[in-house]
């Protein structure tokens, strides 16, 4: 074989190098991609969460003596949506993307607590859980539905599949404490299975009207084609005065 | 391509390295900041409500 003229050898090197140099660097941009899911989304949310609940505690040392929760959120535009509740003293609607309880879930680890924020918007689900707005408030008549990342931003609900009947989901909204009782083992449904955020959800074995909590997450872990439920119905509630409910004591 | 760029830096050898070292934070830092929260939501791991709202 005629050996290459020296110019054809050079610019084939050249050819060469620059396409390595190029797989190189798409492998380097991965890598950092899959630092940025796994770390740095956690890192994120973590501040944007702990950022999310002294936002609540301050607004709870302002205004909850004074006026109750209603006074921060009265302005709130949100449609009521189905809301079911009809009792005299419903609070005013939560305002979309801000937070307006936090959640206590001994099960998921004894410090284990997340802001709930108002709406389901990926933008509002990477600061905390997520209240579909469609559902009743907490604490009142109907089926208080929250959607939460299972992986990344926090994994907030990576332990969900722990969840066992009894456990206790603690909420409060700065003037009480709501302890849900959870009734069902997680249950597995596709995306397009709505019918578990109804006011009385058909699978979750409730057949009476009455004051429901629902947990959504994705499963499985790492995927997008299923989804995971539990629900609970509400046990009890007591006045913030009158000190952490049962479930959070040690 | 990095050859290219290595020469085209001003200055001496330390000078090249300290240049080409801030090039590449600005890159990660536009890859965090731009980049990557864009490329995220492709992802199937913002799925997790049931009515995909």
């Amino acid at each position: 074989m005629e050996p290459l003229p020296l110019g054809d050898l050079v610019s084939v090197r050249v050819v060469v190098r620059t396409f390595s140099e190029l797989c190189v660097t798409v492998g380097t941009v991965i890598v950092l991609f899959v630092v940025y899911v796994l770390f740095w989304t956690g890192v994120k949310a973590d501040t944007a969460m702990d950022d999310q609940i002294a936002q609540l505690q301050e607004q709870w040392s302002k205004g909850s003596v004074a006026a109750g929760p209603k006074e921060p959120r009265s302005t709130g535009t949100d449609a009521p949506g189905t809301s079911s509740g009809t009792s005299p003293d419903e609070p005013a609607p939560y305002k979309n993307g801000k937070p307006f309880a936090v959640m206590y879930i001994p099960r998921l680890g004894f410090t284990w607590n997340k802001p709930v924020l108002e709406g389901t918007r990926t933008s509002t689900l990477k600061k905390g859980l997520g209240h579909y707005a469609s559902t009743a408030q907490l604490g009142q008549p109907g089926n208080f539905a929250v959607a939460g990342h299972r992986r990344t931003y926090g994994d907030p609900f990576k332990d969900f599949p722990r969840l066992r009947p009894g456990d206790s989901v603690v909420l409060t909204d700065g003037t009480s404490w709501f302890t849900y009782r959870i009734d069902t083992k997680p249950y597995k449904t596709l995306p397009s299975d709505i019918a578990v955020i109804d006011p009385v959800p058909k699978k979750s074995g409730y057949t009476r009207a009455g004051r429901y909590l629902t947990l959504t997450t994705c499963e499985p872990e790492w995927g997008h084609s299923h989804r995971l439920i539990v629900w609970a119905h509400l046990d009890s509630t007591q006045p913030v005065e009158a000190g952490k409910p049962e479930a959070l004591r040690r | 391509m990095y050859g290219f760029i290595w020469r085209h830096l001003p200055g001496n050898t330390w000078i090249k390295a300290l240049i080409s070292l801030v090039l590449v934070l600005a890159a990660v830092y536009v890859l965090f900041q731009y980049v990557f929260p864009w490329a995220e939501p492709l992802l199937p791991f913002n799925d997790v409500t049931v009515d995909n709202q």
